[in-house]
């Protein structure tokens, strides 16, 4: 298995899984023009790198600033995942990075986090 | 072509779809549909969040947007209609930027404002001079003026920014506004006397038409909407001489507006930095209008004659008027006499 890097664009995020150190980011925003192919590769990576996993820490930062509806709906079936996995007993937390003054990015966090019952969900607001 | 959005579910319905094609016994797709119903549950799920969090958005974007309405109508008071809805539109950048264009300047200032009003109390002065500015504001709209800014009891207005109707139009509209503003006027007088003026309002203004340079101008944080250049002096400068309730106007306007408006040449004046003396007339009245009243005029091809009958009740001035009358006719009969 490889890293995972993806550049960003105007409507796309920065994509970097790090196997290294097994901290991963998902930077940018997400509007991208067919939204499922681009994820596609993203939700292999993550379906294969979970398989691996044993009892090391995990760590997914998401900064988003803007993401579309259909990104929200990749972003609950990326957290289901997650959410799986950590009742499977796997040591997943995820990051969710807000700006301080964006109380819409905070409350998507807090909806989010609602249906995640196994998974270390983290809003941070970011000075 | 677009590629066709399909999402999770979507495949494994299509998979399920395909295998029940071929095999109709259910019993070895239970796994199958299970997952396909966990996964639509989901779905609905999902969708009922993304719905939620939709209108909680929506809601909050329209208190927003609410707000903003409200803003902007409170700032659109302190702007030139033409003005902002160029820059609400996103026709108007606002950046300090500017342009050369041929616009008709208008002046207008009140005789002897401070003296006139000296009596009143600031509350009965502010409210004759509110209701001054927006009579006259009400007029300038009328005709498509740009309210460039008010200066106490002075307003200064322009024609042929943001939108021209071409050079002529521009000039008439302008002319016709201030006709109309100094007819107001007279009917403005009696209530404002009522209300304790002592005496009626009496308005000068200047008109003149020409290259100005137009656009924003100040500082990135505060800047005017307003006009700079040569024929703005001349404009103001124009208001300064007029008599009171007068209409003076330069030459440049008076050629655009001379086929409809009667005009009586005024003596030049001269400006700081320009060394010939410019000249000026006065508005008098749309021709049309002229004939409906007790005034004696004749305005054919080769003779404009005016004479107001109201001037005329001092008899020295008939006088005058005669004389000056059969000095014409002498000269005229003279040069007749010439030809034969």
């Amino acid at each position: 298995m490889e890293n995972l890097y993806i550049m960003k664009t105007k409507s796309t995020p920065e994509i970097n899984f790090d196997l290294s150190t097994h901290n991963h980011s998902i930077r940018g925003e997400s509007y991208p023009e067919n939204t499922f192919t681009f994820y596609d590769p993203i939700f292999q990576w993550i379906e294969n790198y979970i398989e691996t996993l044993e009892q090391q820490e995990v760590i997914f930062t998401i900064e988003l600033i803007y993401f579309n509806s259909s990104s929200s709906k990749v972003l609950m079936d990326m957290f289901d995942i997650f959410d799986e996995a950590s009742k499977e007993g796997k040591n997943i937390t995820v990051n969710w990075i807000h700006d301080e003054e964006d109380e819409a990015l905070q409350e998507y966090g807090e909806e989010f986090k609602e249906d995640l019952p196994h998974l270390t969900f983290i809003i941070k607001s970011k000075v | 072509m677009e590629e066709k959005r399909v999402s999770r579910e979507e495949k494994l319905i299509i998979e399920v779809e395909q295998s029940l094609a071929v095999d109709t016994n259910l019993n070895d797709k239970r796994q199958m549909i299970e997952k396909l119903l966990r996964e639509y549950k989901k779905n609905l799920k999902q969708l009922d969040k993304i719905i939620k969090m939709s209108d909680k958005q929506q809601k909050k974007l329209n208190i927003k947007n609410k707000l903003l309405e409200g803003l902007s109508t409170k700032l659109s008071c302190y702007l030139s209609p033409q003005i902002y809805d160029s820059i609400f539109s996103g026709r108007q950048d606002v950046t300090l930027k500017s342009s050369r264009k041929k616009l008709t300047i208008f002046f207008s200032d009140l005789v002897n404002f401070t003296q006139t009003t000296e009596n009143l109390e600031p509350e009965i002065l502010s409210d004759i001079l509110n209701n001054y500015l927006d009579e006259m504001f009400t007029i300038a709209l009328k005709y498509g003026a740009t309210v460039d800014k008010f200066i106490g009891d002075a307003i200064m207005v322009f024609f042929g920014d943001p939108e021209s109707k071409g050079e002529k139009e521009d000039a008439l509209g302008c002319v016709s506004m201030a006709i109309e503003m100094r007819k107001r006027m007279e009917t403005l007088a009696p209530i404002w006397m009522d209300n304790g003026l002592r005496q009626p309002f009496k308005v000068r203004m200047g008109i003149a038409t020409g290259y100005a340079t137009v656009g924003n101008f100040g500082s990135t944080h505060r800047m005017d909407y307003t006009i700079i250049g040569g024929q703005v002096n001349l404009a103001n400068r124009l208001e300064s001489n007029a008599n009171p309730n007068n209409i003076l106007i330069s030459h440049e306007t008076y050629s655009l507006v001379k086929d409809k408006i009667f005009c009586e040449k005024k003596d030049p004046i001269f400006l700081k930095g320009i060394p010939y003396p410019i000249p000026t007339y006065t508005v008098i009245n749309f021709f049309d209008k002229i004939k409906q009243r007790d005034e004696i005029n004749l305005i054919e091809e080769n003779i404009t004659l005016y004479i107001d009958k109201d001037n005329l009740k001092d008899n020295d001035k008939k006088e005058d008027i005669i004389h000056k009358l059969n000095i014409v006719i002498d000269e005229l009969k003279a040069l007749n006499e010439n030809k034969k």
